[in-house]
């Protein structure tokens, strides 16, 4: 009886896997379609629904009239800048808010907590002047000051939750050894929760890669945009070489998703202990 | 070398007052062990010497000099760790060579990546290179030098721990509880390597620990706590023949001094149970007593001798010794009411006798083994000619 | 005698916070505000003071060709708000968008971190390939679903009309944007709840459900007396960031359909750009987005309410 109750449950278990894993993935596997594909196909005769890897050559030289290699690399110094300025400013935060008592503690935690809640609109204009004003405007550092806001306070959340883990002693006894606060910081602690810092610089450095807002708005010199601004320029647009930008995108996708999915339970713990904390 | 004087030391974490006063000092060369059960203010005092802890009130004076405001590395002290707090980044080698970088650190070394360049560069100076390969040859640590504490053993994280303390010299060794996470064949190969290196570098060592064993083998000194206050400050034969009062008397030792509350008459003495026997020596003075006798201070008599009546009920063979746990006995010759183990008397014979369950005889004991107490406060009390023996802080 | 004990190793009070009067001690003092100002300055410049600036914009008539010079008018960009029709849309739209979201983006999630809590054959490769809706770039997840959605070669149309239906407007019709932005929505949203999922339904004590099973409940009883129980609490919380997050989300709307057609699409932040933007009117853009910062700051407030009260409850 048990197992004549057991094959419809399993046959719906195998359907619904399959149901989200077709709603999961078609989209990442109709990005791939689409870059092999020629675009007489997909605006005229109807495009074919696998991929052909026969166009991989034109899909190419298609690629290759794109500036593709100076948005990466633009996104890349965005990437790096917003990932190293949180990592030493959450650093510097993660380690407080673990490790000392002072006046304005709770405030320095809830107000890292309001910026997950604060819309990037929301102080998209001011920041618009302000960055005028200080000459920052076009400018791939003013985009990483603008970014790290967001970026810093999951950061510091994650490096806070790795410091509570480590015992206090570690900490006492490099101090009888002679070690000031800084170098306990950089010398003995950071090196301890390096995977945890890993998992800070993942996250920091994708969400440079990713922004869009702030680099449309505050970017105008072409040679400046990132590939979020250059790809998002073809929206809208007729005559879009699509396979090429759906060959772009997908270039522009895959070190997020190899690093998201490498690191993903660590994300999701430093994003939803902020979220407690607040 | 300092001596170390305490005056008046007290600390408080908030409302709780974890010691109230403290006064004591300590001489240049000693091992000083600081004895006590778990939550009685000891760690905190070690702590407070190393300069981890602030004092609330009075003074840590290092050869007079108010140190209480010094910075733990000011003060010159090696700190050993219960849980060793070997920093597990490191291999061994760098370990060790941790205090000696940071001596010859300049204040700009600390910059960040300076410091990385720094420690690379420090880690390859001829003398810092010979020290730390003295020192962990001392500790016979020279086979490890290049692995990291998490893939060393308990033994031997502990002789890291050890060695990191050694390599800067210090003039004072504070240790807390630096066994208790060992299996007990490695703590006593542990007690006497510590032993040894006291005597060796001829430093004063502070050493807190709950175990009254390695207080009794490894101290010069004890200091008996409870509850943030001295119990007794003597050598370990002062503390075990003459407990100050009874608190010490029952945690030092295992098993620990027989007390029996006792009521005088003359020489007779009343015990609760009813049963009476004559005392062979002087006494104190007041009525009401507690007799305090080591269970090796009894002997096993035949039950028509004087001495305490008792049944035997309790029989533990433990190769060189027996350790009997009689009940004693009320004047009508059945037991005393309460069935508690606390309530048995404890008789420790040398070699390997047969005593059977429920062989009833007689206690005797000398005078000369006896401590008196007072029911009380608990402390000592002495028979009128006896000399003061020992006295608290 | 208890409390002794804890105190006795008092690691949670390093020396450093001890009181004492003494010039080195108050310098020791001051040494955490070392370490803290400057993420705090750093915050305070890049984000609260643009954020207090927008703030004080919306109580201003500021127009975006000049943004310094603002007259201060009080709450009349509110009241302009409450008499202006389009005001109740969006927020109407904001909110059916984010209740939306939360509710089918999380009963994705749950049932996909149910589905991939019991084992099965390649169980790994579909759980990557789950996440990919979270690991996408906003923009290019936007290039891929607009070119689907597109009305005249999309494969979605071609398989409507392949059915022998009529083509359908997916982006661009008033009815359909709000669904297939929704959809995008949820693809992007469901992966990260079945992640925190997952791991709290691993979380569930194996002991437990045993119990359960031992006192002969059936499987959708042990799943509602033991597994949901344990869960709820991440649900809750799973749920108020999902709902948060679509508050604030710009992205993928704006790429989408840029708040259109006729406004259908247009959440508080989206309608804040445009306001600015397209009719310059900073003080009133200011306004919807202050709204938007509110309505997500109550949904904050309300969780932290919640949880304060099952905390008190636990605790009891």
């Amino acid at each position: 009886m048990n197992n004549v109750h057991q094959i419809p449950t399993r046959l719906l278990h195998i359907l619904l896997v399959l149901a989200l894993t077709v709603f999961g993935g078609f989209p990442i596997y109709w990005m791939a379609t689409t870059a092999l594909s020629l675009n007489s196909e997909l605006y005229n005769s109807g495009q074919v629904p696998w991929p052909q890897l026969a166009n991989l050559p034109s899909m190419i030289a298609e690629l290759a009239q794109l500036p593709l290699m100076r948005w990466l690399m633009n996104t890349s110094i965005v990437a790096v800048g917003t990932t190293v300025l949180s990592l030493v400013l959450g650093a510097l935060a993660g380690y407080s808010l673990s490790r000392f008592k002072f006046h304005g503690k709770g405030i320095l935690g809830f107000l890292m907590f309001m910026t997950q809640v604060v819309p990037e609109a929301l102080i998209l204009v001011p920041l618009y002047a302000m960055f005028i004003t200080l000459g920052l405007l076009n400018s791939l550092f003013g985009l990483v000051l603008a970014n790290v806001g967001f970026s810093l306070p999951v950061a510091a959340f994650i490096i806070k939750g790795a410091i509570d883990a480590v015992p206090y002693e570690i900490e006492e006894s490099a101090v009888i050894d002679n070690c000031p606060r800084i170098s306990v910081l950089t010398m003995i602690i950071l090196p301890i929760i390096a995977p945890s810092m890993a998992a800070a610089a993942v996250i920091s450095f994708f969400a440079g890669w990713n922004e869009y807002l702030f680099a449309a708005t505050f970017l105008m010199d072409r040679d400046l945009w990132p590939a979020s601004v250059g790809l998002a320029s073809f929206v809208g647009q007729y005559e879009t070489p699509l396979s090429a930008v759906m060959a772009a995108a997908l270039i522009f996708s895959l070190p997020a998703v190899v690093f998201f999915l490498l690191i993903q339970r660590k994300i999701v713990a430093g994003i939803t202990a902020g979220a407690v904390k607040g | 070398m300092p001596q170390i004087t305490m005056k008046g030391v007290s600390k408080n974490f908030g409302d709780v007052t974890v010691i109230p006063q403290f006064d004591a000092s300590i001489d240049d060369g000693e091992f000083l062990v600081l004895l006590g059960p778990s939550g009685c203010g000891k760690s905190t005092l070690l702590r407070m010497i190393a300069g981890l802890t602030g004092i609330t009130s009075g003074t840590l004076g290092f050869d007079g000099e108010d140190v209480n405001e010094w910075t733990p590395s000011r003060r010159g002290v090696a700190f050993v760790f219960q849980s060793y707090a070997l920093y597990p980044h490191m291999t061994v080698r760098e370990n060790i060579a941790f205090p000696l970088l940071m001596d010859a650190f300049r204040k700009w070394h600390h910059i960040p990546l300076v410091s990385s360049v720094m420690r690379w560069k420090l880690m390859r100076r001829p003398d810092i290179v010979e020290r730390t390969n003295q020192i962990a040859e001392q500790l016979e640590l020279t086979p490890l030098m290049n692995r990291r504490p998490a893939s060393l053993s308990g033994g031997q994280r502990q002789r890291v721990a050890l060695a990191r303390s050694l390599v800067r010299d210090p003039s004072l060794y504070l240790l807390d509880e630096p066994l208790s996470n060992l299996d007990a064949k490695l703590r006593t190969q542990m007690r006497s390597e510590i032993s040894t290196l006291h005597q060796r570098v001829r430093k004063t060592f502070v050493y807190v620990t709950h175990d009254q064993v390695e207080a009794m083998t490894m101290a010069t000194k004890i200091i008996v706590m409870n509850r943030g206050e001295i119990q007794q400050i003597g050598t370990p034969d002062e503390i075990y023949e003459h407990p100050a009062n009874t608190f010490v008397a029952r945690f030092v030792g295992a098993p620990p001094m027989n007390l029996l509350p006792v009521r005088q008459q003359g020489q007779q003495l009343t015990l609760e149970a009813g049963a009476t026997f004559t005392h062979p020596g002087q006494l104190p003075a007041d009525k009401e007593l507690i007799l305090g006798l080591r269970p090796e201070r009894l002997r096993l008599q035949p039950a028509e001798q004087p001495g305490i009546p008792v049944e035997v009920s309790v029989v533990e063979k433990l190769g060189a010794e027996v350790i009997l746990g009689c009940r004693v006995l009320h004047p009508g010759g059945g037991q005393s009411g309460d069935l508690l183990r606390q309530d048995l008397v404890f008789v420790r014979i040398s070699g390997n006798p047969h005593v059977a369950i429920g062989t009833r005889a007689s206690l005797g004991y000398d005078a000369a083994g006896v401590n008196w107490y007072s029911p009380q406060t608990g402390k000592a009390l002495h028979p009128a000619a006896a000399p003061l023996l020992s006295c608290s802080a | 005698m208890t409390e002794q004990t804890l105190l006795e190793r008092p690691l949670a009070v390093p020396a450093y916070s001890a009181r004492t009067s003494t010039a080195r001690r108050r310098l020791n003092g001051l040494l955490p505000y070392a370490f803290v100002i400057p993420p705090a300055l750093y915050l305070l410049v890049f984000m609260f003071w643009p954020l207090g600036k927008q703030i004080y914009l919306s109580l201003t008539r500021t127009r975006l060709a000049n943004p310094n010079r603002s007259t201060f008018i009080g709450l009349r960009n509110y009241e302009r708000l409450l008499d202006n029709p389009d005001f109740y849309t969006t927020l109407k739209i904001t909110l059916i968008y984010s209740v939306m979201a939360v509710i089918v983006g999380v009963a994705v999630g749950l049932v996909a971190a149910l589905a991939l809590n019991r084992p099965f054959p390649g169980r790994t490769l579909v759980r990557g390939i789950l996440l990919f809706g979270w690991a996408v770039p906003n923009v290019a997840a936007a290039l891929v679903w607009l070119w689907i959605f597109n009305e005249r070669s999309g494969i979605l149309n071609t398989i409507v009309t392949g059915l022998g239906l009529e083509r359908v407007s997916w982006l661009t019709s008033t009815e359909m944007a709000l669904p297939s932005i929704l959809l995008v929505t949820v693809w992007q949203v469901s992966p990260f709840v079945m992640l925190v999922m997952l791991a709290a339904l691993q979380s569930v004590p194996e002991e437990v459900k045993e119990a359960a099973v031992v006192d002969g409940a059936d499987k959708l009883n042990v799943f509602k007396s033991v597994t949901l129980p344990h869960i709820l609490p991440t649900l809750q919380l799973v749920s108020l960031l999902v709902m948060v997050w679509s508050i604030r989300r710009f992205d993928i709307i704006y790429l989408l359909t840029g708040g259109g057609p006729v406004g259908s699409t247009s959440t508080l932040i989206v309608k804040l750009r445009q306001v600015a933007f397209e009719n310059h009117d900073l003080g009133l853009s200011s306004a919807y987005g202050v709204v938007g910062l509110m309505l997500a700051l109550s949904v904050a407030a309300i969780h932290a309410l919640f949880n304060h009260r099952r905390q008190k409850m636990s605790s009891r």
